[in-house]
């Protein structure tokens, strides 16, 4: 007795019922959307998609503050100046007066 | 590129079924199994670069869904339907008796041992190729053979002596 063949004999691959593949073939149609091989690439056009825009939108906002802050900037400057102005003319008019 | 997935499952379908049948010696659990899997590889058709690989990836996947299922059979013992004897489509000079027999000692045998015996002679895989798939050593794969085949040639024996 030769077991290692009895085993390949015995072992010998037994077919699949005849309407198996069909069956496997049935089941994906029916898999959620997520669980299909393209959801992965589909979400991730689709997530881009959605964060462009929301991206050009917080760049302007961006560039619409650093707009303000400079004009701010200039404004307290400006204030200053005049501020420092009228201190001098102060000064000289309290200096004449004595 | 995407495999054409009914192609895979035409090419595959009697292997994966074929081990688990011979592993679980259950047929209904065997398709169940079998489905299953081939769902699995449905969901990761894109990491699949060639039907060598998919063969490769559902002869692993298979393997390691049995043995979790006669896992969790030990814990929660379900009634199956045993394996039909084989129908006469076997060829003429195969023993049926035998053939049976010996599918039966096959199922008795410790889960991973019994994994390596299918990879071996129902697939004609090498212990070095058993190894990769069940990410064992090479002398565990072995010594499962040497001890599985002197164990069903022990029981061969006996039921011999006893009949």
């Amino acid at each position: 007795m030769n077991l290692e063949d009895d085993l390949r004999r015995a072992l010998r691959r037994e077919p699949a019922p005849p309407d198996f593949a069909a069956r496997v073939l049935a089941n994906t149609r029916v898999l959620p959307f997520w669980r299909r091989p393209i959801a992965l690439p589909l979400a991730a056009i689709l997530t881009v998609t959605a964060l462009v825009p929301s991206a050009i939108y917080q760049y302007h906002r961006q560039q619409r503050a650093f707009e303000a802050r400079d004009q701010l900037i200039a404004a307290l400057s400006i204030t200053r100046t005049q501020l420092q102005q009228a201190k001098e003319k102060l000064r000289e008019t309290t200096r004449q007066k004595r | 590129m995407v495999l054409d997935f009914a192609q895979v499952v035409a090419d595959n379908q009697s292997l994966v079924f074929s081990l688990a049948l011979r592993f679980l010696r259950d047929r209904e659990g065997a398709e169940e199994l079998a489905q299953d899997v081939f769902l699995q590889l449905f969901r990761k058709l894109r990491e699949i670069e060639s039907p060598a690989h998919a063969t490769w990836w559902l002869r692993r996947a298979i393997c390691h869904r049995c043995i979790d299922e006669a896992r969790k059979r030990r814990l929660r013992p379900r009634i199956g339907l045993e394996a039909v004897p084989e129908p006469a489509g076997e060829s003429p000079d195969a023993d049926p008796l035998l053939n049976e027999r010996l599918r039966r000692l096959i199922g008795e045998l410790p889960e991973n041992a019994r994994i390596v015996v299918l990879l071996r002679y129902q697939e004609d895989l090498d212990p070095s190729d058993i190894a990769g798939m069940l990410n064992m050593p090479v002398s565990t794969v072995k010594s499962h053979l040497h001890r599985s085949l002197a164990v069903l040639r022990g029981r061969l024996v006996k039921q011999e002596i006893c009949r």
